[in-house]
């Protein structure tokens, strides 16, 4: 059976090179292009000129770009700021202003969905539904480690996706974060910079990934105090909120999925992140939207865009063999 | 990224202007960019010190420009409709006295901001970040 599933990606993937001028917006279109991806994902806060309110010709002059780079412009990342102000948090009146903001934005430069944060709440959200009726357009919440769906906040955001009524218009977009279980290189580097043996180092990663507990880690080794103060990093960092089999829960409502991680192996793997099994799902239920690569382990001393290849490799090569 | 990762931006390399008003020099200044993967609303920033070879400037001396307007340090926390983007930079100005033209200088900037989006138990994150960088005056 072919896959229908497609590779996305959030551009805020390429952000050092963006930020330190070496790229424009137009420079990361072209290179998602060059490196394979079909889907594009903007971070509205990060790329946006005149973000909260960018103007008709910004979104005009986008969407000729996406055009010109053979993209597909499928998400409008937004921000709930609660906290923009210094003497109070955004009333609800405020936050639906932003969001309804967003969802305009959106639809005016053709993206299909808008992603926001759980902090909107599970009143703000369904207030959306009219708007996203009348504009056509689906309003998503990422759920983000640490979070997963038994947190209550997350069993209410489910249920509102269940209605009926919101069907097509109110959903999640999972981050991968929520599955990852064990340390990704870039944490085990800054635990060995930090003072960590390698030795003890492994020990404690192949505890914590046997489930362990802190406590028990702690107990069975002669460990140092940054060792100690590994231990309860990992815990707190990589302890994959989410079973595996929660992804299953989560798929009906999930338009779009980011496709986060924080360093692949030179064999295009990652080690800390179960793809394969998340992926396989994926087509077992028949999914159809972006799988969108979201790097966040970027730093300014090497080029994203060898990482961004290497997801490209993973996915497809994984999805071949479903 | 770390938001730590993001501090060597804070003062952007380029140089040092005098600001002048006909011949007469009125100060000085520098370019920052706010440090981190996406812009901020001007409120977010809690403290900006700058320091200029080790000798602190008051912010009184300070204007701080950008979009179009130049507004006071104690100016910002009221800002909250005015968005500092990812890669507009902004003006430092010092007033006082212009700068000795190729001399170079150490410009010291400390910035403390709160990261909007982060306050879901009630508290938000706040970061310092700080940049020093040795800066041309042209």
């Amino acid at each position: 059976m072919e896959s229908k599933i497609k590779i996305g990606i959030s551009l805020f993937s390429l952000t050092p090179l963006y930020v330190s001028r070496k790229m424009s917006f137009e420079d990361c279109l072209k290179a998602t292009h060059d490196m394979g991806f079909e889907g594009v994902e903007i971070v509205a806060a990060q790329m946006v000129p005149e973000y909260p309110n960018p103007s008709d010709e910004w979104l005009e002059y986008c969407k000729e770009q996406i055009t010109k780079h053979q993209l597909k412009l499928v998400t409008w990342s937004a921000y709930v700021d609660m906290g923009i102000r210094s003497d109070r948090d955004l009333t609800t009146e405020e936050i639906v202003q932003y969001t309804r903001n967003d969802l305009i934005y959106a639809k005016k430069v053709g993206a299909e969905i808008v992603r926001t944060q759980h902090a909107i709440t599970p009143e703000i959200f369904r207030k959306m539904l009219p708007f996203c009726k009348e504009l056509d357009i689906k309003l998503t919440i990422e759920m983000h480690s640490p979070h997963h769906p038994d947190v209550p906040v997350w069993k209410e955001y489910l249920d509102i996706m269940a209605e009926p009524e919101t069907e097509g218009y109110l959903g999640v977009v999972p981050d991968f974060s929520i599955f990852q279980y064990t340390p990704h290189k870039l944490a085990i580097d800054s635990y060995i910079a930090g003072g960590c043996r390698h030795e003890k180092l492994k020990q404690i990663i192949n505890d914590h990934n046997e489930g362990l507990s802190a406590e028990e880690i702690i107990a069975g080794g002669d460990y140092s105090d940054d060792e100690i103060k590994s231990v309860h990093d990992i815990k707190h960092r990589f302890n994959a909120p989410a079973k595996v089999d929660d992804f299953r829960k989560l798929l009906p409502y999930a338009p779009y999925i980011h496709g986060k991680f924080h360093y692949l192996t030179e064999e295009c793997s990652d080690p800390t992140i179960p793809y394969e099994e998340l992926l396989k799902m994926m087509v077992e239920f028949g999914y159809e939207g972006y799988i969108a690569c979201e790097f966040e382990g970027h730093s300014f001393e090497e080029d994203p865009r060898i990482q961004l290849k290497r997801f490209v490799t993973m996915v497809n090569r994984i999805l071949k063999k479903f | 990224m770390a938001f730590e990762s993001f501090n060597q931006l804070l003062v952007c390399d380029e140089t040092i202007t005098n600001i002048k008003a006909g011949n007469q020099e009125v100060g000085y200044e520098f370019k920052i960019q706010y440090p981190s993967y996406r812009g901020t609303f001007l409120s977010c920033i809690e403290k900006i010190t700058v320091k200029v070879d080790g000798k602190l400037i008051d912010n009184g001396q300070i204007g701080f420009y950008i979009n179009g307007k130049e507004v006071l340090i104690d100016e910002l926390p009221e800002l909250f409709r005015e968005y500092w983007f990812t890669t507009d930079y902004a003006r430092v100005r010092v007033y006082g006295s212009g700068l000795e033209l190729e001399s170079k200088h150490l410009v010291d900037v400390f910035l403390r901001h709160r990261i909007p989006y982060t306050g879901y138990f009630g508290n938000y994150m706040v970061e310092d970040s700080v940049c020093t960088k040795e800066l041309e005056v042209v």
